[in-house]
């Protein structure tokens, strides 16, 4: 874990869901006066007839009904850990980066303590963005609109003309709304809206296990290499988020031109086609799968050779340095994924039921030298930056299934998920539940979640 | 004609930045900032922005201004003068001198 961040309610600094001194963790507790939002506005749909799990079939209005959309941002995301940001974009108090939590505007900041938190970034006024940057450094948050300004612990502490307010305006009431909850894990920072969460390493469970592979090759952890690329893709957000937690079934048929301009000889070896492996499936709906083979490796030359796969079979074990270490794909839910082998991480933030925004980093790690570093930043650009050869592929296909999902008979027709069903069990090598490497195991588990999700009321409702 | 109080070494303030002067130091009315340009000059103006209650020494100073942190109002280092809104009211500058690596600052005199 990093040190300097920790969970809100874990530090006696500044205002936390514990303690603090002003609202905090949701607009419901805002001042909201005669204010009562009708129910009938956010009426739920019971999703249980739109998943069977158990049975590998899938409704295919999950991605394409605006009701379901709209009670995922309440059920699905408001309640989940969310990713925001790698600790290294963070290094002096002022450090920003602006994301979203859902189609929610945060803004991630580290406080004049050093501590990272993270507040929506919507002015309590009439409700524009207090930052309109990517990221960057600044001293305060302040609204382009009316000229509200928030410091970095997002008190209100500037407002024109306060002199025609009521008495009664306090600015203690409103400061910032803050995301309660941010924690690390291993330089990867997330924050839920969730008051009462369970703890971020508890929510990863056994997954971390697999995280580790990419993150824990030694002490000194991970880094941030260039910028955020951030592209738009035509599809559900839900296309992308399962297929790293499940999918390596279609690698051979969809990436066939670019592992063929991969090969020297310009036929992949059997070996590459013909992998055997697992796949993770997690009870919290993440997954993760990977090719399992002694003489697995880096795919970058100078990426690979200076890697010490004994240090790392010391570190980690033979069964991550054979298996989830390199080649695979993972993903935590709801919407964050990344790739081992190229340091991609990335998050598909849900743009309505018909698009979503890639946002994706290159992290390598922080003891590689210039040209390593170099060498994976290039590597990765080249298969999965917006442009890359294996990225297009997976885009392309994405947008295909979105694209005619609107048809009203095409809707109404199962899509299957029946790969490896009845295949999980416990191998004896890898924690938790696996399957094959070719499966839809952790599919299942994704959608299994969802469903469980969907259909619970969240801490926000009345009345649940 | 003053020496001047000693209020700062010159390395207290990284360029770009800025310092504020307690008024109980500098017998004025205002806190003064103590802001340093990119180039390494030193000037001093009236801690407190004439727009809202802000303190320019916590702003951005670059190219012969000082940006306020608040509402991006700025005033020139040297004159005090506002350049743009929402800010009406020039600053008031003071004189600044720097001798042997320590910064004298001359209250209420002219640059």
């Amino acid at each position: 874990m990093s040190s300097i961040i920790e969970p809100a309610t874990g530090s006696g600094a500044g205002p936390s869901a514990s303690g603090g001194e002003r609202p905090v963790g949701a607009a419901t507790a805002a001042p909201r006066g005669a204010l009562r939002r009708p129910v009938e506005m956010n009426r739920n749909i019971d999703v249980s007839g739109l998943v069977d799990a158990e049975g590998g079939l899938l409704d295919r209005s999950v991605f394409t009904d605006e009701q379901v959309y709209r009670q995922e941002l309440r059920r699905v995301f408001a309640p989940s850990w969310l990713f925001l940001a790698h600790t290294d974009q963070f290094h002096k108090p002022g450090d920003f980066f602006t994301t979203y939590m859902g189609e929610d505007p945060v803004i991630v900041t580290m406080d004049r303590n050093r501590r990272i938190r993270a507040y929506l970034n919507s002015c309590r006024h009439r409700g524009a963005r207090v930052c309109r940057a990517d990221s960057g450094a600044t001293r305060n948050f302040t609204c382009t609109y009316h000229g509200w300004s928030f410091d970095l612990e997002g008190k209100l502490v500037s407002v024109p003309n306060k002199g025609g307010y009521p008495e009664s305006f306090d600015t203690k009431d409103w400061g910032l709304v803050e995301v309660p909850h941010v924690e690390s894990y291993r330089g990867l920072i997330f924050g839920t809206w969730n008051p009462e969460p369970v703890a971020l390493r508890e929510y990863l469970g056994d997954m971390a296990w697999y995280m580790d592979a990419m993150l824990d090759h030694d002490d000194e952890g991970t880094v941030v290499v260039g910028g955020v690329h951030k592209w738009v893709l035509e599809g559900n957000w839900k296309l992308a988020a399962e297929q790293f937690a499940t999918d390596w079934y279609h690698v051979n048929m969809s990436h066939t031109s670019a592992l063929t301009v991969l090969a020297p000889s310009g036929k992949p070896k059997a070996e590459i086609v013909h992998r055997t492996g697992r796949q993770y499936t997690d009870p919290n709906g993440h997954g993760a799968g990977f090719p399992v083979h002694p003489r697995n490796r880096f795919d970058a030359q100078t990426v690979h050779k200076w890697m010490d796969y004994d240090a790392l079979r010391e570190r980690l074990g033979e069964a991550r340095v054979e298996g989830p270490l390199t080649n695979g794909h993972a993903t935590v839910f709801p919407n964050f994924s990344y790739l081992p082998v190229n340091g991609s991480i990335r998050i598909w933030h849900p743009k309505g039921p018909d698009r979503m925004e890639v946002w994706a980093w290159t992290i390598v790690d922080a003891s590689m030298p210039p040209e390593v570093r170099e060498a994976q930043r290039l590597y990765n650009l080249r298969t999965f930056g917006p442009s890359g050869i294996f990225e297009q592929d997976d885009g392309e296909n994405w947008s295909e299934c979105q694209a005619i999902a609107h048809g009203f008979i095409t809707n109404s027709v199962p899509l299957n998920y029946q790969m490896g069903l009845g295949s999980e069990r416990e191998d004896g090598r890898h924690p938790g539940t696996t399957s094959e490497l070719y499966s839809d195991a952790a599919g299942r588990g994704f959608y299994r979640h969802w469903r469980e999700l969907m259909n619970t009321p969240a801490w926000h409702e009345e009345n649940r | 004609m003053s020496s001047g109080i000693r209020v700062a070494s010159l390395d207290d303030i990284p360029e770009g930045e800025g310092i504020a002067i307690d008024k109980s130091v500098t017998g004025t009315a205002d806190d003064i900032a103590l802001l340093r340009d990119e180039d390494g000059s030193v000037w001093a103006l009236d801690d407190t922005c004439t727009h809202e209650d802000a303190s320019l020494a916590d702003g951005w100073v670059e190219g012969g201004y000082v940006e306020c942190p608040l509402h991006s109002s700025k005033f020139c280092l040297k004159s005090g003068e506002v350049q743009n809104l929402p800010a009406t009211k020039n600053a008031c500058p003071h004189r600044v001198e720097v001798r042997d690596g320590e910064v004298y600052l001359f209250p209420n005199e002219a640059p």
